[in-house]
C-alpha cells in the first residue's frame, strides 16, 4: 500500500489563492458584478422613502404619546410637526404616484404665468387634484413651524428648570 | 388643463425659502437645547432631527429652487441631468431624518437610564455625604467623649490620694501618681527611667513573692496588708488590691495595682487599743489601790503604835513600817495612773519644767557619761495649764529610763516644741537599745517592765501615761530596735495667757 503523503492538502491550499489570481489572469470571462438600477428603481426607492419617513413620523407620535410626553408642550408641537409631515409624505407619495410612476399626469409649462396639466384619461379633476397636491409646500413648511415652536418651547422649559434647581 | 403657474411657483419658492431658514432655527434651537444638557441624550437626538431636516430642507430648497429657475429658463433638459442627484440627496436626507426618529424610543429609554442612573448617582452621592457628615460628627462627639473620658481618669489618677501603679508583664512600674510618689519615697525619674518593680517597694521579698504568686494563679488580690520600705528605711503599712489587664486592641498585658497608706490608721487603732486598755486597767488599779490603802493605812498606823508602846520588837516593826510605806507608794502611784487623784493646776512653763530636771539629773552620778542635749523651743513661753510637779515627775521618769536605756553611756535629745498654736511637744530621744515590738504595745502597762526584779516596779510609765492622760495630753513612743527610743509628749498649750 503507497504511502499517503500528510502534507500534499495543506500544499494545495497554500498554493490555491495564487493559482486563482493566475487562472483569474490567464483565462478572462466576461463578469456581471454589479446590478444594473435602471428604470423605475429611482422612483420607488423615493416613494419607499417618503413611506419609511411617514412611518418614523407615525411611530414618534405613538412614542411620544406613549411615554405620556405630550403633557408637555413642547412635545405636542413636535407631535404637532410630525403629523404634517404625515400629511405632506402622502401628498408626495400620492403625487410621485401620478408622474412618475404610472405617468397619468404632466406639466408643461406654456408661459412664465401659465401651465398645461395633461391627464391620460384628460380628466379635470385629477389635474386640479394634481395641481393642488404640487401645492406641497403648505404642510411641511406648517411642520418644520410646529418642530421650530416645539423646540423653543422645549428650550424655554429646560431654562426655567435650570433656574428651580439652581435656586434651590 | 390650463392653469395658472403663480402659485405653484410661488409656494415652491417662498416654501423652500422658508423650509431653509426655520431648519436652520431649529437647528440653532436644538444646539441651545444640546448645550444646556451635553448628558441628555433626546436632546442630542433633537439635534440630530434638526441636522437631518436641515440637509432634507436645503437639498429639497436647492432642488425646487433650481428646477423653477431651469424650466422657466427652458433649461428643462438640464434640469431632468440634475433633478435625480438632487432627488437622491433629499430621498436620503428624509431617509435620515427617518431613521433617526425610528430611534427615538430605544433613545428615550438610553436616555431614562441615564438620568435614572445620574439621579441615582446624586442620591447617593447626598447620602455619602450625609453619611460623611453623619461619620464626622460622630468622630467629633466620640472624640469628646473618648477626651471627657480620659480627661476623668487622668483626673482621678493624679489627684487619687490612694497610689495607683501601673506595671508591665514583668511588674515594671510604667506609670505611678503622685501619690504614690509620696507614698514610695522615690522620685518619679528613678521608678520609671531605672524600671523599678512592685516587689522592690516591698521591706520583705519573700512577702512579694506571696502577693505575686497570687496574682498569678487568681489574676487579683484584694485588701493584702504588707509592709513597704522607703529609701529614708521607713517602713509603712499598707494595704494592695491589684488585678491583671489584658488590655485592648493589642495592647500588652499590664497590671494595675491601688494601694492605701494604712500606717497611720493602724497606729491610731493601736492607740485606741491601748488608750482602753490602760482605762480598764485604770480602774482595776483604782478599785484595788483603793481597797489596800484603807488596811494598809490601819497596818502602818498599829505598827507605829507598837513602836512607840513596844520597845523590845523595834526591828520588826520597823521591817513592817518599811514594807508598809513602799507598798503605800505603790498603792499611791496606782492612783495616780487610774487618775484618780485630785491636782491642783496652774499655769506652767514646760521649758522651765524640762530645764530644772535636766540640770537636776545632770548631777547625778548615773548621767556622768551620758551627753545630755537641751533643745528649748526659743518661741513664745510654752504655757500650758497643770502640776508642775507631775509633769517634773514625768520627765524625771522619761529621763531615767533614757539613762538605762543607753546603759549610763549615750546621748539623750530633750526638745520642746509648739505645733500651731495649740500644741505643746516635748521629746525626749536616746541613742540606747531600743525597745522590741514585742514590746512596745506594753509598755505603759502597769508593773510591767524589762527591768531585773528589784530594779523598777513597771509604774514609772503608766504613773506618766496617767498623769500626762489627767493634763489632756498624749504621750506617744517610736523606738526601733538597737537605734534608740524617742517619747513625744503632746500637751494642749494654755490659750488664757495669750489672751491675757
Amino acid at each position: 500500500m503507497p504511502k499517503k503523503n500528510p502534507y500534499s492538502i495543506q500544499l494545495f491550499l497554500k498554493f490555491l489563492p495564487v493559482m486563482t489570481i493566475a487562472a483569474l489572469i490567464l483565462l478572462p470571462i466576461d463578469g456581471y458584478a454589479t446590478q444594473l438600477h435602471a428604470g423605475s428603481e429611482g422612483i420607488i426607492t423615493h416613494q419607499m422613502g417618503h413611506i419609511f419617513f411617514l412611518f418614523s413620523m407615525v411611530v414618534l407620535i405613538f412614542t411620544v404619546t406613549g411615554k405620556g410626553l405630550d403633557k408637555q408642550k413642547g412635545w405636542r408641537l413636535v407631535q404637532y410637526s410630525a403629523f404634517f409631515f404625515i400629511l405632506w409624505n402622502l401628498d408626495a407619495v400620492t403625487a410621485h404616484f401620478f408622474d412618475n410612476q404610472i405617468h397619468a399626469v404632466k406639466i408643461e409649462n406654456i408661459s412664465l404665468w401659465k401651465m398645461k396639466i395633461i391627464t391620460n384619461n384628460d380628466s379635470s379633476l385629477l389635474a386640479w387634484f394634481y395641481y393642488i397636491l404640487k401645492l406641497d409646500h403648505l404642510l411641511c413648511v406648517p411642520a418644520m413651524l410646529f418642530l421650530y415652536k416645539g423646540l423653543s418651547r422645549l428650550v424655554d422649559d429646560q431654562r426655567q428648570m435650570m433656574v428651580k434647581k439652581e435656586s434651590r | 388643463m390650463t392653469a395658472s403657474y403663480i402659485p405653484i411657483l410661488a409656494v415652491d419658492v417662498l416654501g423652500s425659502v422658508a423650509m431653509v431658514v426655520i431648519a436652520l432655527v431649529c437647528l440653532y434651537k436644538a444646539r441651545i437645547l444640546r448645550n444646556m444638557d451635553l448628558d441628555n441624550a433626546v436632546f442630542l437626538y433633537l439635534l440630530w432631527i434638526s441636522t437631518g431636516f436641515t440637509i432634507f430642507a436645503i437639498s429639497r430648497a436647492f432642488g425646487h429652487i433650481l428646477k423653477q429657475f431651469l424650466i422657466l429658463t427652458a433649461n428643462t433638459q438640464t434640469w431632468h441631468a440634475i433633478s435625480s442627484y438632487s432627488g437622491s440627496i433629499n430621498t436620503a436626507s428624509f431617509m435620515l431624518v427617518g431613521l433617526i426618529t425610528i430611534f427615538f424610543n430605544q433613545i428615550w429609554n438610553i436616555n431614562e437610564k441615564i438620568l435614572s442612573g445620574r439621579k441615582k448617582l446624586e442620591n447617593t452621592h447626598i447620602e455619602l455625604m450625609d453619611l460623611n457628615q453623619t461619620l464626622e460628627h460622630k468622630v467629633v462627639e466620640r472624640t469628646e467623649r473618648l477626651t471627657s473620658s480620659e480627661h476623668k481618669c487622668r483626673r482621678i489618677f493624679e489627684q487619687s490620694l490612694d497610689t495607683i501603679i501601673v506595671t508591665d508583664s514583668e511588674f515594671k512600674i510604667i506609670e505611678i501618681n503622685p501619690a504614690g510618689i509620696t507614698l514610695t519615697g522615690y522620685p518619679r525619674d528613678e521608678i520609671i527611667m531605672k524600671k523599678m518593680t512592685v516587689g522592690s517597694l516591698f521591706a520583705d521579698p519573700s512577702e512579694w513573692d506571696r502577693i505575686s504568686n497570687k496574682i498569678g494563679s487568681d489574676e487579683y488580690i484584694l485588701n493584702e496588708e504588707s509592709e513597704f520600705l522607703r529609701p529614708d528605711n521607713e517602713t509603712l503599712l499598707v494595704l494592695i488590691t491589684g488585678g491583671i489587664d489584658y488590655g485592648a486592641f493589642g495592647c500588652a498585658k499590664t497590671y494595675h495595682f491601688i494601694i492605701k497608706n494604712i500606717n497611720e490608721k493602724r497606729q491610731i487603732e493601736h492607740q485606741i487599743a491601748q488608750t482602753d486598755k490602760l482605762a480598764a486597767l485604770g480602774e482595776l488599779s483604782a478599785g484595788v489601790a483603793h481597797e489596800i490603802n484603807n488596811p494598809l493605812g490601819i497596818i502602818l498606823g498599829y505598827a507605829q503604835l507598837l513602836l512607840k508602846l513596844a520597845p523590845d520588837h523595834q526591828d520588826d516593826l520597823k521591817i513592817i513600817e518599811k514594807h508598809v510605806l513602799n507598798c503605800k507608794t505603790v498603792v499611791s502611784d496606782l492612783l495616780s495612773f487610774s487618775r484618780k487623784g485630785s491636782t491642783e493646776l496652774s499655769i506652767v512653763d514646760i521649758n522651765k519644767v524640762v530645764d530644772g530636771v535636766v540640770k537636776f539629773l545632770s548631777n547625778h552620778s548615773d548621767f556622768r557619761n551620758i551627753e545630755m542635749s537641751l533643745n528649748p523651743y526659743t518661741g513664745d513661753r510654752l504655757n500650758i495649764l497643770g502640776n508642775e510637779q507631775e509633769l517634773s515627775q514625768v520627765m524625771v521618769n522619761l529621763v531615767i529610763n533614757a539613762c538605762h536605756a543607753v546603759d549610763g553611756k549615750g546621748n539623750i535629745d530633750i526638745t520642746t516644741q509648739k505645733t500651731g498654736t495649740d500644741k505643746i511637744l516635748i521629746m525626749v530621744k536616746d541613742n540606747g537599745k531600743g525597745i522590741g515590738k514585742e514590746n512596745l504595745s506594753r509598755i505603759f502597762d502597769p508593773f510591767f517592765t524589762t527591768k531585773p526584779v528589784g530594779q523598777g516596779t513597771g509604774l514609772g510609765l503608766s504613773v506618766g501615761y496617767g498623769i500626762i492622760k489627767r493634763h489632756q495630753g498624749d504621750i506617744r513612743v517610736k523606738s526601733s530596735k538597737g537605734k534608740g527610743t524617742q517619747f513625744i509628749i503632746s500637751l494642749p498649750a494654755d490659750r488664757t495667757s495669750d489672751l491675757g
